[in-house]
C-alpha cells in the first residue's frame, strides 16, 4: 500500500505515483484529498485506490481496471469514459456521474446530480439516493439504478441501454417509455446491489428508449446535384435549385441533409493572389531542395510536438463518415507524405492506428469510441466543439452506416440513426473546458499536444479563450468546410469563410498580445498548394485538407455522402460499394497528390523569394475583389492575376 | 439536328476553355472526341435523337463504332475502377440500331471548284472524304476492292459486324455528300489510277490505302500450303467463301486480328479444334478482354508462353516445332521480353495455321515515287503531308496499324490540312481534337449508384454461325446503363469545387504527372478568376449567422426546444412566424389547401381575400377600399404620394397597419407611428397586394435595416410588429428577416412551388396539382421552415426565434453590408 499525501503533492505528482504504484500492483491509499480534480485519472492498473475524503472532478476518470473507494462525495464527472473497474463512491456525486461509460460500475451511495450516465455506452451506475434531472440522457447503452427518485426527463434521447428506478419516476425524458422488467433483469440487478452489500426491498420500474426519434419518417428521394452555375441574384432569383430546394422540402418536412461544404460563392482563396516578383522567378526551379517546409506543432506546453514533413495535416474525417477502406487508405497517405492524419469523430481503427505514422485522437460531445487506450496510443488529443461545415449541431450519421464494426468501435447500438449531443456533457463555458483540458494532459502524462477543433463562428473572441484554456494549437474551419451529413441551411449559411476565419483569429490573438503563440492549422476549402501558400502567408502555421485529400482518392463529388452508397466505396459503409475501393491505389494517389502540393508550395515559396515557408507573409498578398480586401484588410489589386499568370509561363 | 459545320476544320466548336466544361475523360480517350457525357445523359432521359446527332457529330461511322470500336474510352471511364466502366460501345449500338437505319442529314452540295482525289475507301478515307465533301469540294474516292469500308468491311468477321452495317454508314456519308464519287475496283498503279495521274487531275491527293497485307511468321516452313496470313483469311471468309476446313486449326497471335481469326475459324465447317498460340502471358495479350472471353466462351484454346520455331509437313498435314517462352522484365515499349526456353521443344499437330503476327502497307507504285519508308509511308504527324507537296496521307497505310477510331481520327486530321491547302492557308492553327459538350442534364436516377455493369447478351456460336454474336441491350437495360454514367463533365453544385479544380487535383494525383505538369496545373489554378460578383441587389444568401462556439454555448436541440410562437396582437397570436400570402387567383382547389396548410402550421393568411375560413387574415386594401370584417386585420398599400391614412377598423379589435415600401417607407413609417398603426407589412418586392408578388426577384433587403432605423429614431422600436414580405425561399431566410428586426415573414411564390406549382409567363400555375396532396406538401414545407429557422436561432445560441438579432449575422459582400448594414465577417471595421 502506497500512501499519497495530497497536502504535499500536486495531482500531477500524484497521478504519476499512482501509475508507478499500478505498475507495482500496489494499492494506494489517498490523504487530504481536498476535493481535488482528476484524482487517479488515467490510472491503468488492476489496484484498489482509497480516497479519504472528498474528490473533485473527474474523480477516477479515463481509468481501466482499478477499484476507487472515495469515502465521502465527489465532483462532477466521476468515473469519466471509466473503461473497466468499479468506483464507489461513499456520498453524493456531482453532474454527469459515470458520463461516457464504456464499461466497469460506478457506485453512488447518495444522491447523483443531473445528466448521471449522458452518453454512456456500458457498463453500471448505481445511485442508492435520488438521481438529478436528466438521468441517463442521451445514453448509448448500459444500465442506470436509482433507488430513488428518477429526477425530471429520466432517460432523454436515450438511444439504447436501460434504466431502473426504484423509487418515484418524476417525469419521462423525450423518447423514452415505461416497460415492465423482466424477472431476469431484476434478478440481475438484485445481484448487482448484493455485490456492494447494498439491501433494498422495494420494486423497479424499467425505462427504455420508445423508439419514436431515432428514423426519420419521410426519406428524401436521392438526386443528383443541379449545376451551381445559376445562384439567385437578379433575373434568376427562382430558379431551378430554389424550386428543387422547396419541393424536397415540401415532401419531408424538414430541413434537408447532405454531404459537403458550402456550394455558394463565398469570399475565398481564389479571390487574393501572390506577388511573386519577376526578378526571382527563376530560383523557383529545383525548389523542393532547396525550401524548408518542414515543421512542429504541439510543443506550447511541453508535450512531444507532431512532425509535419510540411505545414499540411489531413482534416479529421471519421470512420463513420467514410468507409475504414477510406480512413485506412488516408492513414497511408499520411505516412507516405510525413503528415499527420486525424480520427475525427467515432473512435480509432487498429488499421488506422498501425498505418498512420501520427495520429490525432478527436474528442467529440457523445463520446464515440472515447477511451484511455487509444488516447495513450494517439500522437495528439483534440477536443472538437465544432466544424465549419455545420457549427452549432452534433454529428449525424444515417442509419445505414451504423454497421456492427462501426457500432463496436463507437460502443453505440447497431443500426439507430446516430445522432450526437450538440455539446460536450462536461464543457459548458471556458471554464470547464480547462479542466477538461486538464483531465486530458493528466490522463496522458503531458506527453500529447492538446489541440482544438472549432468552426468559424465569433473568432476573434472564441480564440481568447481558446488561447487562455492552453490549448497547443488551433484547428480552425471556416464555413466551406465538408462532412459527411448535414443540414444543407447549416452548411450554406452558419459560419464566416475561412479568409475571415484566420484573419479574425490572428487579430483576436493580436488583441490579447498573444499573436504567433499559439499555431492556427487552418482548413476549410483549401484545395492545393496555392491555397495553401496563401493561407500560410496570411498568417496560419499550416493546413489541414479533407475534400481535396478525398478527391485526390478518387471522390466524384456527388455531394451523396448521406445516402449511404457512395459509388466510389469512400462514403459507405455498405460491403458491396466498399469493395470498390482499393486501398492500395487510391492511398498512393493521396500520396501523390501531397506530394504536388509540397510542389506548389516549395515552387510558391522559392519564387516569392524566400528559402523558408515561415518567411511568407501578408506582403506576399493582394486581394482581387473589394469583398476580399474588406475582410483581409489586403490592398485591393484586381490585376494581379494576370501578373502571376505571365511570371508561371518561367517556371518548370 | 445537325447543323454542326463540317467539325474538323470547327475548332471554335471546342468548348473545353469554357468557364464550366471540361472534357471527361472518357472524351479526351476518344481520339475523335466523342461527346460521351452528353449522349449517354441523352440516352437517359429517352431523347434517342439527340443522343445520335451528338454520336454522328464527329463520328461518321457511328453504327460500325458501335459493333466494334475498341472503345479506349472505357478503360478511360472513372467509374471502370469502381464497379465497371459505362458501357459506352453498347450505348452506342443501342442508338444506332434504333435509329440508324433511318437516319439521314441533308445533302450538302458541291460549292467549290476544286478537287481532291482520295484513295482508300476505309475508315481514314471515309471520314476524310465526307470532311472535305461537306465543305464544299469535290471528292474523288477510288478503292481497289468490289466494296467500300476496308478493313471494316474484310477485315472484320460479319459476326462482330454484319454487312448491312457497314453498308449504313458508307451509305449515309455518300447520301449526305453527293460530291463523293466513289470509283470501286479502282487499285492505286497498274490497272488503276496512278499517283503521277491524280497529282495532275487533282488539287489534293490524300493516301489512305490502310495496311492489308498480313505479316509472316518469319520461321521455316512459313510459306507452305496450309500457313496463311490472319488478314488473307478474314478477308476470303468477309468476301464469301466457306471453305471446309481442317479439324484443328491453329491461329499465332495475341491482337485483334488473331481474335477474330480464331473465332472466325471456330464457325466454319469441318473444324473441331481451334487453339492459339501466344508467346507471352494473360496479362501481357494485347487483345481486348471482351474478344478474348468471348473466344474462349466460344470454345477457344489459348497457348500461352508458347511461339513457333518451325513449321514442317506431317501426314498430310503441318506440324508446328513450339518452344516454351519465359518472361523478363519490361522494355523501353512496357511489354515485358521474352526468351525461348532451351530444350522445352513440343510439336503442335494441325491441318491449317495461321499467322496472325501483323500488318503492312505495300504499294509498289508510292516505292517508285519514294514516298514508302518501311512498311509505311512517310508521313508527317504535323500536317499529315508525305515527301510528295499536295500528296497526303492518313490512317494505317501511313502511321501503321491501328484502330478503327484511329483511323478515323486521322482521317479527320488529314481533312483538316488537306482544306487549309486548299483555302491556301499556309500556317494552320495546329489541328487538336474539338471537345464539345452539349450540357446534358444528369439524370436523376436513384439507383445510379448501384446499378451494375451490363455486357450486352452474348450469343457466341448459333445455329448461324455468322450472324451476331452479341445482342443488343433491350430498352430497360440501356436506359439503367446509361444511368450509371458520372457525369464527370458536370457540375454537382459547389462552387468551389467546380468540374476544373476537381479535375485539377485528379491531375495532381495521376501516376504519370511529372513536374511539368505539376507546372501547368499550378499555373492554371494561379489563372483562375475570382468567381464573378453576383448581379443585381444583395440577396439573403450574402449574409451568414454566427454560431455558437466558445464564447457562448449551443443549444442542445434535444434538450431544449427553440420556441417560435409568434404575437402579432390580439387575434394574431400565432403558433409560428411564416405567413402566406396572395393565392387570390391561385384555383380554388388549391386556395383551399393554403388555408388548409395554414390552419394546420398556426399561422395566417395576408391576401386581398381570405383563402378559407378559419385561418387567421389580413387583408390587403388599397386606400379607400372596403374593409372586411372578417379580417382579423386590415393593411393599406401606402401610396407614394397622396395623403396617408390607416384603413378603418370594420369591427371593434380589428387591426389596422400599413403596406410600406422601399419608396414610401420615410414618410409611411413615421406616419404609422404617429397614427398608432397596430401592425405594419415591410414589403421588399414592391408589389404586395398585386398577383405572385415575389416573382419581382431579389428584394430590396435594405428597406428592413431602414424601417428598424426610423422607428429607432423615432423612439418607437417594438411600436407594432413588423412583417416581411419579399424573397423568402427558406427558414434560414426568414431567419435572417427575423434577425435584422422582422417580427414575421410572408411568403408567396415559394408557398406556391412547395403546393407544386410551376413558374409560368404570368405566375405559378398548377397544372395537375390534386388539392389534398398540396395541401399536404404546404404543411410540410411550413414545418420545415419552421424547424430550420429554428436551427438557426439555436447554432447562434437562441432558444426563441424572436431573440434573433443583427449582431448574429456577418455579411460575405460588400452590396448586403451597404443594403443591411451588417458588417462583413473578418478584418474589424472601426467605426
Amino acid at each position: 500500500m502506497v500512501t499519497i499525501d495530497l497536502s504535499k503533492l500536486s495531482v500531477r505528482e500524484a497521478n504519476a505515483a499512482f501509475g508507478a504504484a499500478g505498475e507495482r500492483g500496489e494499492d494506494i491509499e489517498v490523504l487530504n484529498p481536498d476535493a481535488r480534480h482528476h484524482i487517479g485519472v488515467g490510472l491503468v492498473a488492476p489496484v484498489t485506490v482509497k480516497v479519504r475524503g472528498s474528490a473533485g472532478y473527474f474523480c477516477a476518470g479515463l481509468s481501466h481496471g482499478a477499484r476507487f473507494e472515495i469515502d465521502s462525495n465527489v465532483g462532477w464527472g466521476v468515473g469519466d469514459s471509466l473503461y473497466e473497474g468499479a468506483v464507489i463512491v461513499g456520498g453524493n456525486a456531482g453532474a454527469i456521474a459515470g458520463v461516457g461509460l464504456r464499461g466497469g460500475e460506478v457506485v453512488v451511495k447518495g444522491n447523483l446530480g443531473s445528466r448521471g450516465g449522458q452518453v454512456m455506452k456500458a457498463g453500471t451506475l448505481l445511485a442508492c439516493g435520488n438521481a438529478g434531472f436528466l438521468a441517463g440522457y442521451m445514453m448509448y447503452g448500459g444500465r442506470i439504478i436509482i433507488l430513488g427518485n428518477s429526477g425530471e426527463r429520466v432517460g432523454e434521447d436515450m438511444s439504447a441501454g436501460e434504466i431502473y428506478v426504484g423509487g418515484e419516476v418524476q417525469s419521462l425524458g423525450s423518447d423514452a417509455k415505461l416497460v415492465e422488467p423482466s424477472e431476469a433483469d431484476i434478478a440481475s440487478v438484485k445481484a448487482f446491489l448484493t455485490k456492494y452489500g447494498i439491501d433494498f426491498s422495494g420494486t423497479f420500474k424499467k425505462i427504455v428508449n420508445a423508439g419514436t426519434k431515432l428514423r426519420y419518417g419521410v426519406n428524401e428521394p436521392v438526386s443528383r446535384p443541379l449545376p451551381h452555375t445559376v445562384f439567385s441574384e437578379a433575373d434568376t432569383y427562382w430558379n431551378a435549385k430554389v424550386a428543387e430546394d422547396i419541393h424536397a422540402k415540401s415532401l419531408i418536412g424538414r430541413y434537408r441533409i447532405r454531404g459537403y461544404g458550402a456550394s455558394k460563392p463565398v469570399p475565398h482563396f481564389g479571390d487574393i493572389a501572390l506577388k511573386i516578383d519577376p526578378a526571382r522567378v527563376a530560383a523557383a526551379s529545383d525548389a523542393l531542395a532547396k525550401v524548408k517546409l518542414a515543421t512542429k506543432i504541439g510543443d506550447r506546453h511541453g508535450a512531444k510536438p507532431l512532425e509535419l514533413s510540411m505545414p499540411v495535416m489531413i482534416a479529421p474525417m471519421s470512420y463513420g463518415a467514410l468507409s475504414k477502406s477510406t480512413k485506412i487508405a488516408l492513414a497511408r497517405a499520411s505516412r507516405l507524405a510525413g503528415i499527420v492524419e486525424n480520427t475525427g469523430e467515432g473512435g480509432m481503427l487498429d488499421e488506422q492506428r498501425a498505418e498512420a505514422k501520427q495520429l490525432i485522437f478527436q474528442c467529440l460531445s457523445g463520446r464515440l469510441g472515447w477511451n484511455i487506450h487509444d488516447m495513450r496510443r494517439a500522437d495528439g488529443i483534440e477536443i472538437y466543439i465544432s466544424q465549419g461545415a455545420k457549427p452549432g449541431l452534433g454529428g449525424q450519421l444515417m442509419a445505414k452506416k451504423v454497421t456492427k464494426e462501426l457500432a463496436r468501435v463507437r460502443g453505440i447500438p447497431e443500426g439507430i440513426d446516430l445522432r450526437s449531443p450538440s455539446r460536450h456533457p462536461d464543457i459548458m463555458g471556458a471554464d470547464d473546458l480547462v479542466i477538461k483540458v486538464e483531465e486530458f494532459r493528466e490522463a496522458t502524462a503531458y506527453s500529447k499536444p492538446i489541440s482544438i477543433k472549432m468552426g468559424a463562428g465569433r473568432v476573434r473572441d472564441d480564440i481568447k479563450i481558446a488561447y487562455k484554456d492552453g490549448f497547443d494549437f488551433v484547428q480552425l474551419d471556416g464555413l466551406q468546410g465538408s462532412t459527411g451529413a448535414a443540414s444543407t441551411e447549416v452548411l450554406e449559411n452558419v459560419g464566416i469563410p475561412t479568409l475571415a476565419a484566420i484573419q479574425e483569429a490572428l487579430d483576436g490573438l493580436r488583441e490579447i498580445d498573444a499573436k504567433g503563440d499559439m499555431p492556427i492549422v487552418l482548413m476549410g476549402g483549401i484545395k492545393d498548394g496555392v491555397d495553401a501558400v496563401k493561407a500560410l502567408a496570411l498568417g496560419a502555421s499550416a493546413v489541414a485538407m479533407g475534400t481535396a485529400a478525398i478527391i485526390a482518392g478518387g471522390c466524384i463529388s456527388c455531394m451523396q455522402c448521406h445516402v449511404g452508397n457512395c459509388v466510389v466505396g469512400i462514403a459507405t459503409q455498405d460491403p458491396e460499394h466498399e469493395a470498390r475501393y482499393q486501398i492500395d491505389v487510391q492511398s498512393k494517389a493521396i500520396a501523390r497528390f501531397f506530394e504536388v502540393v509540397r510542389w506548389q508550395i516549395a515552387t510558391l515559396v522559392a519564387a516569392l523569394g524566400y528559402d523558408d515557408f515561415r518567411d511568407l507573409s501578408r506582403d506576399d498578398l493582394v486581394a482581387l475583389t473589394p469583398e476580399a480586401a474588406a475582410i483581409t484588410g489586403l490592398p485591393y489589386d484586381p490585376t494581379w492575376a494576370d501578373k502571376a499568370e505571365a511570371l508561371f509561363r518561367e517556371v518548370a | 439536328m445537325g447543323n454542326c459545320k463540317p467539325f474538323a476544320l470547327d475548332l471554335a466548336g471546342d468548348q473545353s476553355g469554357l468557364p464550366h466544361y471540361e472534357p471527361p475523360p472518357c472524351q479526351v480517350a476518344c481520339p475523335i472526341g466523342t461527346d460521351v457525357a452528353s449522349y449517354v445523359g441523352l440516352i437517359w432521359a429517352g431523347d434517342k435523337e439527340s443522343a445520335l446527332e451528338a454520336i454522328t457529330a464527329t463520328n461518321p461511322l457511328s453504327a460500325i463504332c458501335g459493333r466494334v470500336c475498341d472503345a479506349p474510352c472505357e478503360p478511360a471511364c472513372r467509374r471502370t475502377a469502381s464497379d465497371g466502366p459505362v458501357a459506352i460501345r453498347a450505348l452506342k449500338r443501342w442508338v444506332l440500331d434504333s435509329l440508324g437505319p433511318t437516319f439521314e442529314l441533308p445533302a450538302v452540295p458541291v460549292t467549290k471548284s476544286k478537287r481532291v482525289a482520295i484513295v482508300g475507301a476505309g475508315p481514314a478515307g471515309l471520314t476524310a472524304a465526307q470532311d472535305i465533301a461537306l465543305a464544299g469540294y469535290a471528292v474523288d474516292l477510288y478503292e481497289a476492292q468490289s466494296k467500300p469500308g476496308g478493313m471494316a468491311t474484310w477485315g472484320i468477321p460479319d459476326f462482330r459486324l454484319p454487312p448491312g452495317v457497314v453498308a449504313e454508314d458508307v451509305d449515309r456519308i455518300l447520301k449526305r455528300c453527293p460530291g463523293i464519287t466513289l470509283h470501286l475496283n479502282t487499285p492505286l498503279g497498274a490497272g488503276g489510277v496512278t499517283l503521277a495521274h491524280l497529282s495532275q487531275s487533282h488539287d489534293a491527293v490524300l493516301l489512305a490505302i490502310g495496311a492489308s497485307l498480313g505479316k509472316r511468321l518469319g520461321v521455316p516452313g512459313d510459306d507452305l500450303a496450309n500457313v496463311m496470313d490472319g488478314v488473307t483469311f478474314l478477308n476470303r471468309i468477309n468476301g464469301g467463301e466457306r471453305p471446309i476446313l481442317p479439324a484443328h486449326v491453329v491461329v499465332v497471335g495475341g491482337g485483334d486480328v488473331a481474335m477474330d481469326a480464331c473465332r472466325t475459324a471456330k464457325r466454319l465447317p469441318g473444324v473441331k479444334t481451334v487453339t492459339v498460340l501466344y508467346r507471352r502471358g494473360p496479362d501481357e495479350i494485347p487483345a481486348r478482354k471482351y474478344e478474348l472471353e468471348a473466344a474462349i466462351a466460344e470454345g477457344v484454346e489459348i497457348l500461352y508462353n508458347v511461339a513457333p520455331k518451325a513449321i514442317s509437313e506431317k501426314d498430310g498435314g503441318l506440324s508446328i516445332t513450339c518452344v516454351k517462352t519465359a518472361l523478363g522484365a519490361a522494355g523501353s515499349d512496357g511489354r515485358r521480353a521474352f526468351s525461348m526456353v532451351e530444350g522445352s521443344e513440343f510439336e503442335i499437330p494441325c491441318g491449317l495455321l495461321v499467322a496472325a503476327v501483323g500488318q503492312k502497307s505495300a504499294s509498289l507504285e508510292l516505292a517508285t515515287h519514294g514516298l514508302m519508308e518501311g512498311d509505311i509511308i512517310a508521313t508527317r504527324a504535323a500536317d499529315m503531308g508525305t515527301r510528295m507537296t499536295g500528296v497526303y496521307a492518313a490512317g494505317d497505310a501511313a502511321f501503321g496499324p491501328s484502330t478503327l477510331v484511329q483511323a478515323m481520327a486521322q482521317g479527320h486530321k488529314a481533312a483538316y490540312y488537306v482544306l487549309a491547302a486548299l483555302e491556301g492557308e499556309a500556317h494552320p492553327v495546329p489541328y487538336r481534337v474539338p471537345y464539345r459538350t452539349r450540357n446534358v442534364p444528369v439524370a436523376q436516377d436513384p439507383l445510379w449508384e448501384k446499378l451494375p455493369h451490363a455486357e450486352p447478351p452474348f450469343l457466341g456460336l448459333g445455329k448461324e454461325p455468322f450472324a451476331d454474336a452479341e445482342a443488343n441491350y433491350d430498352d430497360r437495360t440501356a436506359h439503367e446503363q446509361a444511368a450509371r454514367c458520372y457525369r464527370c463533365d458536370t457540375e454537382t453544385g459547389s462552387a468551389d469545387y467546380s468540374v476544373k479544380t476537381r479535375e485539377a487535383i485528379f491531375r495532381m494525383a495521376r501516376v504519370d504527372a511529372g513536374p511539368t505538369d505539376f507546372a501547368t496545373i499550378t499555373r492554371e489554378r494561379l489563372a483562375m478568376r475570382p468567381h464573378a460578383p453576383l448581379a443585381g441587389r444583395a440577396t439573403f444568401d450574402e449574409l451568414v449567422f454566427l454560431p455558437a462556439n466558445l464564447t457562448r454555448l449551443v443549444i442542445d436541440p434535444y434538450r431544449e426546444a427553440c420556441k417560435a410562437r409568434t404575437d402579432l396582437g390580439p387575434g394574431l397570436d400565432l403558433a409560428q412566424p411564416m405567413l402566406v400570402a396572395g393565392f387570390e387567383t391561385a384555383p380554388e382547389p388549391i386556395r383551399a389547401s393554403v388555408a388548409n396548410a395554414i390552419a394546420a402550421s398556426g399561422g395566417a393568411h395576408l391576401g386581398r381575400a381570405p383563402v378559407g375560413a378559419g385561418v387567421p387574415w389580413l387583408q390587403i386594401v388599397d386606400p379607400g377600399e372596403a374593409v372586411d370584417p372578417r379580417a382579423a386585420a386590415v393593411v393599406v398599400r401606402a401610396g407614394a404620394t397622396g395623403a396617408l391614412a390607416l384603413p378603418t377598423a370594420a369591427v371593434p379589435g380589428q387591426r389596422v397597419g400599413l403596406i410600406v415600401t422601399a419608396e414610401t417607407v420615410a414618410t409611411a413609417l413615421p406616419f404609422a407611428v404617429e397614427a398608432k398603426a397596430d401592425l405594419v407589412v415591410l414589403d421588399g418586392s414592391g408589389h404586395l397586394g398585386g398577383t405572385w408578388a415575389d416573382l419581382a426577384g431579389a428584394p430590396d433587403l435594405s428597406l428592413l435595416p431602414k424601417a428598424v432605423g426610423l422607428l429607432r429614431t423615432l423612439g418607437a422600436e417594438e411600436r407594432f410588429p413588423l412583417i416581411w414580405f419579399g424573397g423568402l425561399r427558406s427558414g434560414t431566410d426568414l431567419a435572417k428577416a427575423l434577425a435584422l428586426g422582422a417580427n414575421a415573414g410572408a411568403i408567396d411564390v415559394a408557398a406556391g412551388l412547395a403546393l407544386g406549382g410551376a413558374i409560368g409567363p404570368g405566375g405559378l400555375v398548377f397544372d395537375g396539382v390534386e388539392g389534398r396532396a398540396a395541401e399536404a406538401s404546404l404543411g410540410s414545407f411550413l414545418k420545415a421552415v419552421v424547424s430550420e429557422c429554428s436551427m438557426m436561432a439555436r447554432c447562434t445560441g437562441k432558444t426563441d426565434v424572436h431573440n434573433l438579432e443583427p449582431e448574429d449575422l456577418r455579411s460575405i459582400s460588400l452590396a448586403a453590408q451597404t443594403a443591411t448594414g451588417i458588417v462583413m465577417a473578418g478584418l474589424k471595421k472601426i467605426a
